[in-house]
């Protein structure tokens, strides 16, 4: 009797833990795994870092192994988060819910095959600690990263290995498609503190337009060498319109609203030797962003994105090394807001800026080392720097930058245990070392870019 | 017509009947073989089963009933390795009898990959257990591997084998992770070293 007691309760805090927790997209699925019946390891280094098995079950269309009645799954994370100096100039507390355990989202996923052609996931998410735009923190939910895939294939001659691999997907995040992590939809950090201080300017691609758009492309994959897609992404409208579904899109400034055809393109070269897998690559896109997403009638700013990356693997046993590397040039061509803000009258809450064009890099390396998938550490620099724009970025509080740059350096340390397979302790700690263009006094309030470290604790769930 | 009669004239017509059905099925067994071993297998075990990664092993001119056998074993759980069954238990179970001894036949008919040369010094040492054994410690693999480790029947073919993963499988296979009730005896008292030497040899081939 005390252990059933003891079990449910167990039981129960499990239960509880999957419905309370979670942050950012991310992408453990354990239908796929009751798909397949293999364990989370033979696709992931560690969930969602992709081997060249688990890159293989994406191109394929998650289609490998056998369909199952209810392919869901559900994901769960909870945390501790504690920023160095949660104060801002005024004494008032920056991120909500700090240095407290608190569930922070939780996912849903419908995920797996629908035939040897055809199949998908599908992720919902609540965010515990959704912050609305009266600045209040509560619940909320809404979609989370989608991909839906018809896919093909032909082997070669001699019957042995895959030539051609193709497919066309569907899905509601730029990147997100990508089999290789050095790709900003699954790259790292996997996760994320909830809420924590966002530096003024990141590229559009990485990440600014997630849930918030529909994206249609082919790819293909020849010999596992060569991998080269093309996909177009528009406004989530329509048809469409439940890939952003939960998105603030009626907002001033809620999402990013793209105004037409907007080309997204992939070209990467594949390599595998013993142990090891490498790619190098290049991938980039058009944006026309509408500079208020609630008034898409107006002329439309142009954001031309184009990054070179690179991923290396070694997955031994016991020892398993990862590196990635991304560099993201941004070209930002505001032909529609700078003459706007030249004449005195902005577009909406579009941005006010400075100079007719300007540019935004983001370099990003991370090595990452587990011993028997098991026990992992990993280590980022995370860099962007760009040109100066007083219009962009004006002095303010915290989130503001003193002398008009973008420029923003942290280094991200995290170490990861996995007792079982479906859970993730993690430890991560954020170290800024320049922020929104300076280390010392960046936002004109006197605050340093070593106040935003912020200490980050989580337990990931997923099953 | 006595008995002997229609029982032979049965059985000759049983054949007729079953001959070309029988051959139907393997042939349906052997496409959808092919087609697993190009989708599947070989994102693992490599092109025709000549793998790269030394955490797979080369299944390429392995021999056909060790193959069947191995299926068997990881489906049953009789392999209990951590690799066997995070990525084979669950992919087994979807094969059939029919598919197993297809994907056999496939993996047998592959051309193996040459071999990799090692340090000669280890290789000559493994190449003198291999051949000879040791004097109260092991029999010669090649009584039941093969003079060039071949294979033959139930005992695998270790030519040009991983050597990580033949060192792995010993280590497996003494621990009793693995049933192989004729290794587990022979085995015994093998080191480490004595491993590593053997699997640099076999590697080599």
């Amino acid at each position: 009797m005390r252990r059933s007691v003891g079990n449910l309760w167990m039981f129960a805090v499990w239960i509880g833990m999957a419905w309370m927790a979670l942050v950012s997209p991310s992408l453990a699925v354990p239908a796929y795994a009751r798909q397949t019946g293999q364990a989370c390891v033979a696709c992931h280094v560690s969930f969602p870092e992709l081997t060249p098995y688990g890159r293989r079950f994406k191109l394929s269309g998650y289609t490998i192994g056998k369909r199952q009645d209810l392919p869901l799954a559900v994901m769960a994370q909870m945390g501790y988060t504690d920023v160095r100096n949660n104060k801002d100039d005024q004494g008032q507390p920056i991120v909500p819910k700090t240095d407290q355990i608190i569930g922070s989202a939780a996912s849903l996923f419908v995920a797996g095959k629908i035939n040897d052609h055809i199949g998908g996931w599908i992720q919902w998410t609540y965010n515990n600690l959704f912050v609305n735009s009266n600045g209040q923190t509560k619940g909320h939910s809404g979609i989370d990263n989608t991909d839906l895939r018809v896919t093909g294939s032909s082997a070669d001659a001699d019957s042995t290995e895959l030539r051609w691999l193709y497919g066309l997907t569907v899905n509601n995040n730029p990147t997100l498609q990508d089999v290789w992590n050095s790709t900003p939809a699954m790259g790292f950090p996997f996760t994320l503190p909830p809420n924590g201080i966002s530096q003024i300017a990141t590229t559009l691609i990485d990440g600014k337009l997630a849930q918030q758009v529909a994206g249609v492309g082919g790819y293909v994959f020849w010999n596992q060498q060569v991998y080269v897609e093309l996909s177009g992404y528009q406004a989530a409208d329509g048809f469409f319109s439940v890939l952003r579904r939960g998105q603030l899109t009626d907002e001033p400034g809620g999402v990013k609203r793209l105004d037409g055809f907007n080309p997204y393109w992939r070209v990467a070269y594949n390599r595998e030797w013993g142990a090891n897998s490498l790619m190098v690559g290049t991938f980039g896109a058009i944006f026309h962003v509408y500079p208020d997403n609630t008034m898409p009638f107006t002329p439309t700013d142009r954001f031309r994105d184009i990054a070179f990356d690179a991923q290396w693997q070694n997955i031994g046993d016991p020892n398993t090394y990862t590196m990635q590397f991304t560099h993201i040039i941004e070209s930002q061509d505001y032909r529609a807001s700078y003459p706007a803000t030249l004449e005195g009258t902005p577009i909406g809450v579009g941005p006010t800026p400075a100079n007719h064009g300007d540019t935004l890099v983001t370099d990003k390396l991370k090595f990452t080392y587990y011993y028997e998938r098991k026990y992992g550490g990993t280590l980022q620099v995370n860099r962007t720097h760009g040109s100066t724009d007083t219009g962009l970025y004006a002095p303010g509080s915290v989130t503001g930058s003193l002398n008009g740059k973008p420029d923003t350096t942290f280094f991200v340390a995290e170490l990861d245990y996995l007792p079982i397979q479906n859970v993730r302790l993690m430890l991560q700690y954020y170290d800024f070392v320049k922020f929104n263009g300076a280390g010392s006094n960046y936002d004109g309030s006197g605050r340093n870019a070593h106040d935003n470290n912020t200490l980050f604790a989580n337990v990931w769930v997923a099953f | 017509m006595r008995a002997g009669h229609v029982l032979h004239a049965s059985l000759a017509m049983a054949a007729l009947v079953l001959g070309p059905s029988v051959a139907r099925a393997d042939s349906a067994a052997d496409e959808a073989a092919t087609k697993l071993a190009v989708h599947v297998c070989a994102s693992c075990h490599g092109p025709g089963g000549n793998s790269t990664s030394p955490t797979f092993p080369k299944l390429a001119a392995q021999q056909e009933p060790y193959l069947v056998a191995q299926i068997n074993a990881f489906k049953s759980g009789k392999r209990g390795e951590k690799e066997a069954h995070d990525y084979m238990l669950g992919m087994t179970t979807l094969i059939d009898d029919a598919t197993a001894a297809a994907l056999g036949r496939y993996f047998a008919r592959q051309p193996p990959a040459a071999g990799e040369p090692g340090d000669p010094q280890q290789v000559a040492r493994g190449k003198q257990l291999f051949e000879q054994g040791a004097e109260g410690k092991v029999v010669a693999c090649a009584t039941c591997h093969g003079a060039h480790a071949e294979g033959n029947g139930i005992f695998p073919r270790l030519a040009g084998q991983h050597a990580p993963y033949v060192v792995k499988q010993l280590k497996v296979i003494q621990s009793n992770l693995r049933q192989s009730p004729v290794m587990h005896g022979i085995i015994t008292k093998l080191t480490s070293d004595d491993m590593a030497d053997v699997a640099a040899y076999v590697q080599s081939l």
